[in-house]
């Protein structure tokens, strides 16, 4: 359905040296720099599958989506999807993707909603019958009657997004683009809107490609994800593997007395542990340690922390998938599979 | 075509819908040009009170040449008023992704989206200008002049919307370009009056280079003169022509370099 | 002073640095400026031309050129965009952020804005000059440059930027009751342009116009510096006319201060 294939994306950017004489300088000669947003981005996404693309800010995630809805042209590598390449042929393309960006928005801001879909019904050219069902369809996965009337800049951002996507579902696209839907939303409209959507992919097939930085997204969502960083691939599989693979890891948090001065190399010298199995964090007298208990166990670990010093309160978690994917963003890299 | 025609005036009444809303400022736009386009005028009033003719033509001669000039820059302004703001800042924030995700021309759909009614006042002046000059103008009229200047005027508009096409779609690749539009826009000065007061080097510029010439004063020459059709109007069919297909190529050059905007 | 001076120094340099960064928007408007001049140029000589060559009332053509692109560049060099600013400020409503700062908020509107026109003075005005006294040099053979004229022009500029400063300030509170800035922008543009004599020369309108413009805030935007470079005034009209701007100073200064009181009172009212 979806392939991506090392797809590079550069940018020209000015850069300007700091204080006044900067200043001057750029007037007469502004200096220039190449960017890379994205390097060398793969992934293949089958048909009816919900993707999670996800990455720290500034790894390239943005840059990757809008390449593969036609809106930048990659420096080199390319993108088909159903067969075609979004550059060359993008007014049949278009019709066959939506797209939502959750930081902007496509609807008319000054008329009431249902003005934005009496337009985008031309634009994409939906008969009338069909576009009567689709709007049912619509208003019962997304409950729109309540503010189909009113002017889009009156809408609440819950409002807004719910009829965002409407407006990118309108002419029944096989694929769907979200980028950060849920951003700046509550708890409560979050889950309307990831509800909406598992809808959508259920009853339509429609494929998602889904950009967050939110992780329950993921979890709710995802059948598998794709994460990147600094414009390359670091991990692609699905969630189920990543928790495997990284489930080992465990947390120990404790606190001491004044008295103890424990340090990371203590740990990792006394344990024989090295950098990947043993992360260490501590802000006075807290201490956080993640460890791959596969390594050591986890009676081991707390009997080594007794035998150093007193503490006062201490206790070993799971370590939740946020933590794991923060994990993979610190070390940059984690192998396929 | 008729899909067209009617994705551009839902779009259009989309925009009237929108102005409706704020009509005080509707207004605003509408007196704000007609009072730039009075004084532009009492100038040239001026001027008369001192000097019975300039470069040979007389007063109502000047204001007709004037008043011509007007109409296809208004017309311009009316339908295509939206190319400012892709140079400005509809490329630079990246809002240009919109209209790439639609099934339909980016050009077209970015003209198509605004209707701009501050250029009523171009228009009225430059018709009432024309109407007013026209009886002590000495005109050349017959059915072929006026039919042939009739038919030449949108092609005069099109002068205007492909040097604000080919402008606007530098924005592309510097990502701002309202000033090169303003600058090059800004040269339309040069139309108001006869080319013949320019050095020859000027005129050469504003005919062939930034033909804004054929935008107000060949057009009136043909209607003054009824001379040389083939120069006075096929010149502007012609020019207009070529410089559109250049600004399309360009635009769509333009599209493939686009950066959008945010990471 | 210099306690305040240090205080301000960063807006100048924002100032600065704005125009660096919309440097080629800067270039466009100079060039388009210059475009415009050229083409008045050329119109004045085809009108000079056909009233036979010699005078026109009172100008001769190289009267008329310095008067010319003078009147632009000092239009330039004045020019305040501080009603655009506090309009958009007003719009999105983060004038309560400037509201914040510890500071005179019409000084630091200016010091940021002094920043530009310092920036203009060197790559706009001192080229424009030269330019116009050679140009002056050629015509007549000989060195028409007079200092005391130069002086009394920068003074006169300096009045004629607080004249501009302080009506564009009051122009900008028009953002509480309009929209379309942008129109509005257009509007004083043009009316400024014709009744600060930019566009024509005040001399040349009808007597009692003339002297109703003269006596105008808007005379004293460019036309008076542009008048005292060309030395086209007596000892005690000198005196007279910078007078009148700085009478027009000072009024200009109070009327801009009570609408600003009335501004921020309906500012709490409405909530930023």
């Amino acid at each position: 359905m979806i392939y991506a294939e090392h797809l590079r994306k550069e940018f020209k950017k000015t850069v300007k040296e700091p204080g006044l004489k900067g200043s001057f300088k750029a007037l007469f000669k502004p200096k220039k720099e190449i960017v890379v947003a994205a390097s060398d981005i793969s992934f293949h996404v089958p048909k009816g599958e919900i993707l999670g693309f996800i990455g720290p800010n500034g790894a390239g995630k943005s840059t990757v989506i809008k390449m593969l809805t036609g809106i930048l042209t990659p420096t080199s590598g390319q993108c088909r999807i159903n067969g075609k390449i979004p550059q060359n042929d993008r007014k049949k393309y278009v019709k066959e993707i939506g797209a939502v960006f959750g930081q902007r928005t496509q609807l008319w801001w000054d008329l009431p909603l249902q003005e934005t879909y009496n337009v985008l019904k031309e634009i994409y050219e939906v008969d009338d019958e069909k576009f009567k069902k689709r709007m049912a369809f619509l208003n019962e996965v997304l409950e729109l009657e309540k503010f189909i009337k009113s002017p889009v800049r009156t809408l609440s951002l819950g409002q807004r997004m719910r009829a965002d996507i409407a407006a990118s579902m309108l002419h029944s696209p096989k694929v769907l683009f979200l980028d950060e839907p849920t951003i700046g939303l509550d708890v409560v409209v979050k889950d309307n809107i990831r509800q909406a959507i598992m809808k959508i992919n259920k009853e339509e097939q429609t494929t998602v490609i889904l950009t967050t930085h939110d992780i329950s997204d993921i979890e709710l969502l995802c059948d598998r994800i794709v994460m990147i960083d600094k414009g390359k691939n670091v991990y692609d599989g699905s969630l189920q593997k990543l928790r495997e693979n990284f489930g080992q890891t465990r947390e120990l948090v404790f606190e001491t007395d004044n008295s103890a001065n424990l340090t990371e190399e203590l740990f990792r010298k006394g344990l024989k542990l090295d950098e990947c199995d043993l992360v260490f964090e501590n802000k006075k007298n807290n201490y956080k340690i993640r460890f791959n208990s596969a390594k050591i166990p986890v009676g081991e670990m707390l009997s080594y922390t007794l035998s150093l010093t007193k503490v006062k309160d201490i206790s070993v978690k799971d370590a939740d998938i946020e933590e794991i994917i923060r994990n993979l963003y610190r070390q940059g890299g984690a192998s396929d599979e | 075509m008729k899909r067209i025609l009617k994705i551009y005036t839902l779009l259009a009444a989309q925009n009237l819908k929108r102005l409706m809303e704020y009509r005080a400022d509707f207004l605003t736009g509408a007196v704000s040009f007609l009072i730039d386009q009075a004084i532009g005028i009492a100038f040239i009033f001026i001027i008369f009170t001192q000097i019975p003719q300039l470069a040979g033509f007389t007063f109502p001669q000047i204001l007709f040449i004037y008043g011509l000039s007007q109409i296809p820059k208004g017309l311009d302004h009316l339908l295509t008023d939206n190319l400012w703001c892709v140079g400005y800042f509809i490329v630079r924030k990246g809002d240009f992704d919109k209209y790439l995700i639609r099934p339909i021309n980016p050009l077209f759909h970015v003209i198509a989206e605004t209707f701009q009614v501050d250029a009523i006042g171009e228009l009225i002046v430059g018709i009432g200008l024309l109407i007013y000059a026209a009886p002590d103008a000495e005109l050349h009229l017959s059915v072929w002049t006026v039919l042939l200047s009739v038919i030449a005027v949108p092609f005069a508009a099109m002068i205007y919307t492909s040097l604000k096409i080919m402008t606007s779609a530098l924005a592309f690749w510097i990502k701002s370009s309202g000033f090169i539009i303003q600058m090059v826009y800004g040269m339309n000065e040069f139309s108001k009056y006869p080319t013949t007061i320019y050095s020859l080097p000027v005129r050469i510029f504003v005919t062939y280079i930034i033909p804004f010439a054929f935008t107000g004063y060949y057009l009136s020459l043909y209607l003054l003169t009824g001379e040389n059709p083939l120069f006075n109007i096929g010149g502007v069919i012609l020019v207009s022509s070529v410089l559109f297909v250049i600004s399309v190529l360009i635009w769509n050059k333009g599209i493939s370099a686009y950066e959008s905007a945010g990471a | 002073m210099n306690k305040i001076i240090r205080r301000y120094v960063p807006f100048m340099k924002a100032g600065v640095q704005n125009l660096v960064v919309y440097r080629l928007n800067f270039l466009g408007f100079v060039i388009g400026g210059l475009i415009y001049c050229f083409v008045m140029f050329y119109l004045w000589k085809a009108v000079f031309e056909s009233n036979g060559g010699g005078m026109f009332l009172g100008f001769s053509m190289t009267d008329m050129v310095v008067y010319l692109f003078l009147s632009n560049t000092t239009s330039q060099l004045i020019f305040s965009g501080v009603s655009n600013e506090i309009g958009e400020e007003i719009r999105d409503g983060s004038i309560t952020m400037r509201l914040l700062k510890p500071v005179n908020t019409d000084l630091s509107y200016m010091f940021n804005e002094l920043g530009t026109a310092l920036m203009k003075v060197v790559v706009l005005l001192i080229p424009v000059l030269a330019g116009l006294e050679i140009y002056r040099f050629c015509m007549t053979g000989t060195v028409v440059f007079s200092a005391v004229n130069f002086l009394l022009y920068l003074i006169s500029s300096v009045l004629a930027y607080i004249i501009s400063f302080r009506v564009n300030l009051c122009f900008g509170f028009i953002a509480f009751y309009v929209k379309n800035l942008w129109g509005i922008g257009i509007l004083k543009n043009s009316i400024i342009g014709f009744l600060s004599g930019s566009l024509i020369p005040l001399a040349f309108m009808p007597d009692g116009l003339r002297v109703c413009l003269e006596y105008l805030p808007f005379a004293s935007m460019s036309y008076t510096p542009v008048m005292l470079y060309m030395g086209k005034y007596g000892t005690y009209e000198i005196l007279f006319r910078i007078g009148i701007q700085v009478v027009w100073a000072v009024l200009l200064y109070g009327l801009s201060k009570l609408i600003w009181f009335g501004a921020i009172k309906k500012l709490c009212i409405q909530g930023g």
